[in-house]
C-alpha cells in the first residue's frame, strides 16, 4: 500500500530540483518507515529452532576462501559427557579457535525464525482501525550440568595428536589418522563414544586428509564461567572446501536430526550445491486459532513440506540483507532486534562494522531434516550472487469489530465466511490437521448472518481449492509420477515411430 | 482417427529436425522444474535470455544472410541457458545471450564456430559480472532423473548422432567417480550414485557437451575429446572444489576443436538432412 503511495508521487519529482527532490525522497522515507509498522501487520509469534527435538545449530560465515564456523554444543546431557569430533580441513592454529557468547545463538535465531503475523480488518460500517498486538515468547533452555577431565593419551594406533589446546571450558585436540581402525581405538580408548558404523564415514574423511577436531571439556574451568551451560565454539580457516559434514554425525542416530544453519557472506544467498534448496510455504493466510499454537502449527508444517519435497532438501528460511547501514526494510515484520556489529563480530562476521571496512551482509537461514538414507553426502555450499529476500511468515487477520448490520457489513461478513473457509482448507493443506472439530470457526461467522443469506453459504466439506497450499504441491511424488510417465509415453511413441520410419525407408 | 490426424503430423514435424525435440524436451524441463522442483518460476528471467537469443540471431541471419531456420538452433540454446543461468540483474542474462549468440558468427575457424554457444554465454556471464551464478544442486540427484533426461536426451542424440560423446564423457566421468569415491575415499556406493545421478550433470551429458556443431568432426577425436572433458571436469571438482565443474571443462575444450579437426578431418554437420545442402560456406546454426 505504501509502496503505492510512493510510486504516485514519483511521477512529479522529475521536474523538481535534486536538493526538494532529496528532502522529498526523505520524507516519504520516513512515511514509509511509519506507516509499515502499521500496515504491514504485528509480530506475534515465531517458530523458533528451540521447537526441534533433535537439532543442532551451526553459524557458518564464507569469505572468499575463509570459512568461519560457530558450533552451539547445545548438549542436552550431562556436560561431563560431552565430546565432539569434528572432521576440519586443516590443523587449525590456538588462534583459530575461540569461545563466543551463546547468546549470539538466540539473537540470530529469534531474528531470523518463521514469524506469524497480525492483521486487522476495517469494520466497512464505521471505518475506524485499531490495532493490539500480542507476544509469546517462551525462551526454553535444558539446563545442563556436571563435568568430567580428559586424558590425552597418544598410542601406537596410527593417530598423530598435530595439536593440543586449552580454550575456554574446552580441551581441544586436532588428530591426523592413517586409518579408521587405530582412530576408533584411539577415541574409545579416550572415552569418546563412536558408533560402531562409525569407521565407514572416519575412513572417507581421512583419505581426504582432513583432521580431527576433538573436544573436552574441562567441568573445573567451566566452573569458573560462573554458568554450567557450555558456551559455543567458534574456529576459522582458509580451505576451498566449504561444506559441513553431516555424515559423522548421522552415524550416531538411526532416524533424522534437524540443524538450523545461519549463513553470512558479502553478497548473497548461500545455496547447497549437492542437494535441491527449497524456500518453505510462506505468506499464507492461516485461520485465528493458530496464534496459540503457532509452534505447533509450523513443526507440522516443516515436517509435512519435508515430506514433499522427498526427505532429500534444504529448506530455506530466511534470506535477508542486513547490512547495519543497509537503509531498505530488515524484515516484514521483525521478530527481534536486528543483528549489531557487536553481534556480527562475535557471529564472525567481521567486516560488518562501521571500523572493519562496513561491507555488505547477507544472511541466509537454511533449515535441513537429514538422515542416512536421503542424505549420502555431505552438505556441500555455495556462495551466490543472489540477494533477493525470503522470509517465512504466515498471516492471521482478525475480523472487524463492532455492529456490522449495515448492508456492506452483511456482504463484508459473507466475504469473511468464504475466507475462513480458504484458511481453514490452507491450514490443512499445509499441516494436515483434522479441521472438521473447527467448523465454529466458520459458524461463528455465518450465525451473523440473517438467515436467507446463511443458507446459501457452503458447509466445509471438502476444500474448496484443493492443491493451492500444496497437497500436490513442488516435488510431490503424484507431479513426478504423472511427469515420468507421460515423458515414457512420449519417449516409446517416438521409439515407435523412429523404428517404423527406419524399417520403411 | 484422432492420432492420425493430430500425432501423427506432430511426430512427423518433430522428426523433421532434432532441434524439435531439443525445444520440445528443454521446454518440459523448464516447466517440470518450475512446476514440480519449486524452483522460482522467473519467467521474465526466461523472457529476457529466450528474447535475446532469439533478437540478436535475426540481426546476424539479416547481415549473414543464414537461413531463417537457424533461429531454431537459438531458441535452443535460449532454452538451455534459461535451465542453467541465474542472474540478478536483467543485463546480465542479456550479456549471456548476446555473448552466446554473437559467438558462432564472430569466433569462428575453419568455416564453424568453435564454441558452445550456451556455454560460452553462461560462462561470459558468471566471469564477466559477478552478478551470475549456477546452481548445480537445482535438480536434486535421483533413478528418475536419469531416466528423465537419458530417455529425453537419448532421442535427441541419437538422432544428432552424438551418442558417442554423451557416453564417452558420461562413462568416463562415472569411472573416476568411482575410482575416487568409492575404491580410494571408502565411501559406500550411495555417494557415487547420487553424485552422478545429479540432474545438473545429466543435463550437461546428454543436452550441452553433445552439440554437434562444436564437438570434433571425426568419431575418434570426440571420444578423446568427452573424455578429457571428463577428465578436467573430475580434476577441477576434486581438487580445486570448483562448482559445476563440466561447464568450465567443456569451455576449454571447445578452445582446442580446432586443432582436433585440424588433425582429424570428418564431416561438417547439417541439422536438417534431408534439405538440400547451402551452398554458402557459412552455415552458422
Amino acid at each position: 500500500m505504501d509502496v503505492l503511495h510512493a510510486a504516485h508521487h514519483h511521477s512529479f519529482t522529475n521536474e523538481l530540483n535534486p536538493m526538494t527532490m532529496r528532502y522529498l525522497f526523505l520524507f516519504l522515507a520516513a512515511l514509509l518507515a511509519q506507516r509499515s509498522s502499521a500496515f504491514c501487520g504485528f509480530y506475534v509469534a515465531r517458530a523458533d529452532a528451540t521447537l526441534f527435538n533433535d537439532r543442532s545449530e551451526v553459524i557458518l560465515v564464507r569469505d572468499g576462501q575463509r570459512t568461519i564456523v560457530t558450533m552451539s554444543n547445545d548438549f542436552q546431557g550431562a556436560v561431563k559427557d560431552f565430546a565432539m569430533v569434528v572432521p576440519v580441513p586443516v590443523v587449525l592454529r590456538q588462534q583459530d579457535i575461540r569461545i563466543v557468547d551463546r547468546r549470539v545463538f538466540s539473537m540470530l535465531d529469534a531474528y531470523s525464525s518463521p514469524r506469524l503475523v497480525e492483521y486487522h480488518d476495517d469494520n466497512p460500517c464505521y471505518p475506524q482501525v485499531v490495532y493490539e498486538s500480542l507476544a509469546e515468547n517462551d525462551d526454553m533452555r535444558m539446563p545442563t550440568a556436571n563435568a568430567s577431565r580428559m586424558k590425552a593419551e597418544a598410542k601406537d594406533l596410527g593417530v598423530t595428536i598435530e595439536a593440543q589446546y586449552a580454550v575456554g571450558e574446552y580441551d581441544i585436540l586436532i588428530l591426523s589418522a592413517t586409518e579408521s581402525t587405530g582412530l576408533k581405538q584411539w577415541l574409545i580408548q579416550n572415552g569418546y563414544r563412536i558408533p560402531e558404523s562409525a569407521h565407514e564415514v572416519l575412513d572417507p574423511y581421512i583419505r581426504s586428509n582432513l583432521k580431527f577436531f576433538v573436544v573436552k571439556v574441562d567441568v573445573s574451568r567451566l566452573q569458573l564461567t560462573g554458568s554450567n551451560l557450555l558456551r559455543p565454539i567458534q574456529i576459522r580457516y582458509d580451505s576451498h572446501k566449504f561444506m559441513l559434514p553431516i555424515r559423522l554425525g548421522m552415524a550416531n542416530s538411526k532416524g533424522s536430526q534437524d540443524m538450523v544453519v545461519y549463513a553470512f557472506t558479502r553478497t548473497g544467498r548461500v545455496e547447497c550445491v549437492n542437494y535441491r534448496t527449497v524456500k518453505v510455504p510462506t505468506d499464507r493466510n492461516i485461520p485465528l486459532f493458530v496464534k496459540q499454537k503457532f509452534g505447533p502449527f509450523y513443526k507440522d508444517l516443516f515436517a509435512r513440506a519435508h515430506r514433499r519435497e522427498g526427505r532429500n532438501v534444504v529448506f530455506l528460511e530466511y534470506a535477508w540483507n542486513v547490512t547495519p547501514s543497509f537503509g531498505g526494510m530488515k524484515c516484514d515484520p521483525c521478530v527481534g532486534p536486528p543483528p549489531m556489529p557487536r553481534e556480527f563480530a562475535e557471529a564472525g562476521v567481521d567486516w560488518g562494522g562501521p571500523n572493519s571496512g562496513g561491507g555488505q551482509v547477507f544472511f541466509t537461514r537454511l533449515h535441513v531434516r537429514y538422515g542416512r538414507e536421503k542424505f549420502p553426502q555431505d552438505l556441500v555450499f555455495q556462495v551466490t550472487p543472489n540477494a533477493e529476500h525470503f522470509q517465512a511468515r504466515y498471516v492471521l487477520t482478525n475480523p472487524a469489530s463492532g455492529d456490522l448490520s449495515c448492508a456492506s457489513g452483511q456482504d463484508y461478513l459473507e466475504e469473511l465466511y468464504y475466507r475462513r473457509h480458504r484458511e481453514l482448507d490452507e491450514l490443512q493443506a499445509l499441516t494436515g490437521w483434522d479441521i472438521t472439530k473447527r467448523q465454529g470457526y466458520l459458524k461463528e461467522v455465518g450465525d451473523r448472518l440473517p438467515p436467507e443469506r446463511r443458507n446459501g453459504l457452503p458447509e466445509w466439506t471438502l476444500p474448496l481449492d484443493p492443491g493451492d497450499g500444496g497437497n500436490a504441491g513442488p516435488g510431490s511424488p503424484d507431479v513426478q509420477w504423472t511427469f515420468a510417465l507421460g515423458s515414457l509415453l512420449i519417449v516409446l511413441l517416438l521409439l515407435f515411430r523412429l523404428r517404423n520410419a527406419v524399417a520403411h525407408r | 482417427m484422432l492420432f492420425q490426424r493430430t500425432i501423427g503430423p506432430a511426430i512427423a514435424f518433430l522428426q523433421r529436425d532434432a532441434r524439435h525435440f531439443q525445444v520440445l524436451f528443454l521446454a518440459s524441463f523448464l516447466l517440470y522444474g518450475t512446476m514440480a522442483l519449486g524452483w522460482d518460476a522467473e519467467w521474465p528471467r526466461y523472457a529476457i535470455l529466450i528474447g535475446t537469443v532469439l533478437s540478436v540471431q535475426t540481426l546476424f541471419i539479416r547481415w549473414k544472410r543464414v537461413p531463417w531456420s537457424s533461429l531454431k538452433s537459438a531458441l535452443v540454446t535460449g532454452l538451455g541457458m534459461s535451465l542453467l543461468l541465474k542472474a540478478g540483474s536483467p543485463w546480465t542474462l542479456a550479456l549471456g545471450a548476446a555473448v552466446a549468440i554473437s559467438s558462432k558468427f564472430l569466433v569462428r575457424w575453419d568455416g564453424k564456430h568453435i564454441f558452445n554457444p550456451g556455454n560460452l554465454g553462461i560462462a561470459a556471464a558468471v566471469l564477466l559480472t559477478g552478478d551470475a551464478w549456477v546452481s548445480p544442486g537445482q535438480w536434486g540427484s535421483g533413478a528418475m532423473l536419469v531416466f528423465l533426461v537419458g530417455a529425453a536426451g537419448g532421442m535427441v542424440v541419437l538422432r544428432v548422432g552424438r551418442i558417442d560423446t554423451s557416453l564417452a564423457f558420461l562413462g568416463t566421468f562415472a569411472l573416476l567417480e568411482m575410482v575416487r569415491t568409492v575404491l580410494y575415499l571408502g565411501w559406500g556406493m550411495d555417494v557415487w550414485l547420487h553424485r552422478l545421478t545429479n540432474g545438473s550433470l545429466l543435463l550437461f551429458t546428454f543436452f550441452m557437451i553433445t552439440d554437434p556443431m562444436t564437438t570434433p568432426r571425426s568419431q575418434a577425436a570426440r571420444i578423446g575429446w568427452s573424455v578429457g572433458v571428463a577428465l578436467l571436469a573430475f580434476v577441477l571438482s576434486w581438487k580445486f572444489w570448483i562448482n559445476a565443474t563440466p561447464i568450465w571443462a567443456l569451455l576449454i575444450f571447445c578452445a582446442l576443436n580446432p586443432v582436433l579437426d585440424h588433425f582429424r578431418k570428418g564431416a561438417v554437420f547439417q541439422w536438417t538432412s534431408s534439405t538440400p545442402r547451402t551452398t554458402t560456406p557459412l552455415r552458422t546454426n
